[in-house]
């Protein structure tokens, strides 16, 4: 495999008493774009701050390219690492005008060229149009744009993005979003962006890498981490899920909803995880109490009541009144067995 | 893997900005350390320590009289003017300021010189109606009056920013729960303005503890008169700085003060949501009770004595060249210094957002009286000038601007840190982000940003040493008189027609730099 652009080794950080981060690992390579998702104080922002130069490091070592940039010894400053960073408030500067501050990091570039520079990245982002205009004079997805232009002026191996969309109005989000990601491909810069919506990191990410309390729980595609979590805690971190109790004897684990197979697992108590939607109206399934409905749109949120427990639930179709018995079932190959 | 350990730097290190700042700091401070050594050596002139605090009595009630009078006159016109609409409100809001461009000993000089016992007055009063003022000017009351009239200006435009600053829907929050408009004043606005009437009142103490021209005008007998006092007519260094001992711990007191004012700012903008405050329409009786307040806080300390000093200037036969000398030198300190003062400060501020303690030491110099300053720098000035006995007039120049710029340093700092707020830690880590070091990132994003936050803090510096008197008297070369210089002279001669003449001559420097001021303040507010 190629050389990672970006390789995060053991990476620790502590604020006082509190571990910020501890002991973190990736790698990024060329032409992916990553998310780290996490919520909020998981320590995925300081994390950002260290590779782009901002924090350093107390224990462990972040290299680019190969070359070490952060160790506890010392680290290469931010100016002197090639790295772009987009802040979560773009951070444009008052005094410079768009293409100004677009053009603010290529200095020592002699005039013509640096415009014809700075007037292509305008274009590629489609705000050609604002090049005179003041960053307090533009929308909330223009000073976006516009930021990431300047990140990316003096071509930086990778381009680090810290909450990029979390500034922007709901509906606006998605299509910003897609279209913004299409540019970044094109431009074929390996993009780290940091995010605490789920969905969002989903959607965006070739690798998704789950960060809680400090740690990296699980590093890989999309569907892989969602459909094949290595534990609960990260299953969390991408949606809702239901847990079901569950015994195994003799490679058979029994839940309240029937058994499933449980190769290599040793007997005794375990934790079934699902997702609310793997549930569906079974006549043949188990007899289960609904509690209560709410339409949701796509879909009907039912909550369960089975032997004592109360799960959530969601179904496409619409469920039974409340107050009613009903039988349920989910898909068995989406259920994960967890020791417990 | 490679460690390109050439690149490595470790994670702390002391930058370029940060030493600048220490310096800076720690210029601020070196004449407090003079004033230490300086009382703890030499000869004292037979200065009993009873006279020291029968002055440092003088000195306390002089500022709790005049902390309570600004205080309140202050405050109730910046109530009157942010809250209110009356007949000439928009004139008032800014005049209201315009007393900052008088000197505190010129208001004296007019002011004893209209009520003087013998004066034409009180001369006609008891000719014609047949009674006599039951006060004298020359008093420690005569005192409170004046100083009041000239430090007001500083509790009314920060408590006039901080009405400002106050967003309607608190006060809105406060009449939907039940407030009538009298209470929402007394128990929300108020108190959300408290820390700036700390602020302002630390502010007109400290000048009112720096006084020099008036008080001594007016025979009150204060800390800082008996500082300057103790060098002019005793030579003495060191009984000087006995003086300044006292007013050096009212200082730190008062900065404590101010700081603690400081840290409740805070509260006022913070909110997400600013909408601008409505003013009550006033009318009526009411209408005239606010203008006639207004205009009268106005007459009294700027249309009245100014008048008369016009007045009485009049008659006088006016020395020109030696009052163009004068306004020449007055100018070229007020540049130089201004210049040299916004320089500091400015390193100051670009480094205390990564050294907070320089700003502290700085702060500390804005605390300290111009006259003790002067003292302090006498220890330092005194060795060079037995290492170069030659050099004493350009030394002393030299001493001069420092000692402005070790006192207004803070003064300039204040507005220039604020300017600096608007560049948000994540711009500084955007430019080192694009390749710029700690010190490019200073010039190319800070400063730029900071540019009219510099102008307004050289404005301040240059009005205030424009005013200056005590710190010029003791560290100013023999001949090199400034406007100040030459009124204290005249004064001191009962040549009042005279002396008003530089007296009018700085208000007339000052204030432009005045009225600019308070436009800018206006302009400053949350929402734009």
């Amino acid at each position: 495999m190629a050389m990672p652009i970006l390789s995060v080794r053991d990476v620790s950080r502590r604020f006082g008493g509190r571990q910020v981060v501890a002991g973190a690992s990736f790698d990024l390579h060329p032409g992916r774009i990553a998310c780290l998702l996490g919520p909020s104080g998981c320590g995925k922002s300081t994390l950002l701050r260290m590779i782009a130069g901002l924090e350093s490091v107390d224990a462990g070592e972040i290299a680019l390219q190969g070359r070490a940039v952060s160790t506890p010894a010392g680290l290469v400053p931010p100016e002197h690492r090639g790295v772009g960073l987009v802040f979560q408030d773009f951070a444009l500067f008052p005094h410079l005008d768009v293409a100004a501050n677009v053009g603010f990091g290529l200095a020592g570039m002699e005039p013509a060229a640096r415009r014809e520079r700075v007037m292509a990245l305008l274009a590629r982002f489609h705000v050609e149009r604002l090049a005179t205009a003041w960053p307090h004079m533009l929308s909330g997805g223009e000073q976006q744009r516009v930021a990431i232009a300047r990140a990316l002026a003096r071509e930086p191996a990778l381009l680090l993005l810290d909450e990029p969309f979390s500034g922007l109005d709901g509906h606006l989000r998605a299509s910003v979003r897609q279209s913004l990601l299409a540019d970044l491909k094109a431009a074929g810069t390996a993009v780290l962006i940091v995010t605490h919506d789920p969905e969002e990191a989903m959607m965006i990410a070739d690798d998704l890498i789950l960060m809680s309390s400090g740690r990296i729980l699980q590093t890989g595609g999309a569907e892989d981490c969602y459909h094949h979590p290595v534990s609960i805690e990260a299953a969390r971190l991408l949606g809702e899920v239901v847990i079901l109790p569950a015994r195994v004897e003799q490679q058979v684990a029994h839940t309240d909803f029937g058994p499933v197979p449980a190769p290599d697992m040793q007997d005794g108590p375990a934790r079934l995880l699902l997702r609310p939607e793997d549930f569906r109206l079974d006549e043949k399934g188990t007899a289960a109490t609904v509690v209560e409905t709410a339409f949701g749109g796509a879909h009907h949120m039912v909550g369960l009541s089975v032997n004592g427990l109360g799960i959530a639930i969601r179904l496409t179709k619409a469920p039974p009144a409340a107050g009613t018995c009903a039988g349920f079932s989910f898909r068995p190959e989406r259920a994960r067995l967890f020791p417990g | 893997m490679a460690l390109a350990a050439a690149q490595l730097r470790s994670g702390w290190r002391l930058s370029v900005p940060m030493a600048l700042a220490a310096l800076a700091g720690l210029m601020a401070a070196l004449p407090l350390a003079g004033v230490l050594i300086a009382a703890l050596q030499g000869e004292s002139a037979g200065i009993a320590l009873r006279d020291i605090l029968r002055y440092a009595a003088t000195s306390l009630l002089l500022a709790l009289a005049v902390g309570l009078a600004t205080g309140f006159v202050g405050s109730i016109a910046a109530w009157l003017v942010v809250m209110h609409r009356f007949p000439g409100r928009d004139v008032f809001a800014w005049a209201l300021a315009l007393p900052l461009a008088v000197p505190a000993f010129a208001l004296a000089y007019a002011y004893a010189d209209l009520f003087d016992v013998a004066g034409g007055l009180r001369t006609w009063l008891r000719a014609g109606p047949g009674f006599d003022l039951p006060f004298g000017m020359r008093s420690l009351g005569g005192a409170v009056f004046v100083l009041s009239c000239a430090f007001y200006p500083y509790v009314y435009l920060a408590m006039r920013a901080a009405f400002l600053n106050q967003s309607v829907n608190v006060l809105e929050a406060a009449r939907m729960l039940g407030c009538d408009g009298w209470q929402a004043l007394r128990r929300v606005a108020l108190p959300m303005a408290r820390p700036a009437l700390a602020a302002g009142v630390a502010l007109a103490l400290m000048e009112t503890l720096a006084d020099y021209g008036a008080v001594q005008f007016l025979s009150v007998q204060t800390l800082t008169t008996g500082v300057v006092r103790s060098w002019s007519v005793y030579g003495s260094t060191a009984s000087a700085a006995r003086f300044a001992l006292p007013l050096m711990a009212f200082a730190a007191l008062l900065l404590w003060i101010e700081r603690r004012g400081r840290i409740g700012r805070t509260h006022e903008a913070g909110n997400a949501r600013w909408r601008a405050l409505e003013p009550r329409a006033l009318s009526g009786a009411g209408a005239a009770l606010a203008a006639g307040f207004c205009l009268l806080l106005l007459t009294a300390a700027l249309l009245l004595p100014v008048g008369w000093l016009m007045w009485t200037a009049l008659e006088a036969r006016p020395d020109w060249p030696r009052l163009t000398g004068a306004g020449a030198r007055s100018l070229t300190l007020g540049i130089v210094g201004a210049a040299v003062t916004v320089l500091l400060a400015t390193t100051l501020a670009l480094g205390t957002r990564r050294l907070p303690m320089a700003a502290r030491l700085a702060s500390l110099g804005y605390a300290t009286p111009g006259a003790v300053m002067a003292i302090g720098l006498l220890v330092p000035a005194g060795l060079v000038w037995t290492l170069l006995p030659g050099s004493g007039r350009a030394v002393a120049i030299v001493l001069l601007i420092y000692a402005y710029a070790a006192r207004l340093m803070a003064a300039a700092l204040e507005p220039i840190d604020a300017g600096l707020t608007r560049v948000t830690p994540s711009m500084t880590e955007a430019a080192r982000t694009l390749g710029r070091g700690e010190a490019g990132a200073a010039l190319a994003v800070e400063l730029p940003v900071a540019r009219g936050a510099m102008l307004t803090a050289g404005l301040i510096v240059f009005i205030d040493i424009l005013k200056e008197l005590p710190a010029t008297l003791i560290l100013r070369p023999f001949d090199f008189d400034t406007l100040a210089v030459v009124a204290n002279n005249y004064a001191l001669d009962e040549r009042l027609g005279q002396a008003g003449l530089p007296s009018l001559l700085i208000v007339a420097l000052s204030l432009p730099a005045v009225v600019w001021l308070t436009r800018q303040i206006a302009a400053s507010r949350p929402g734009r």
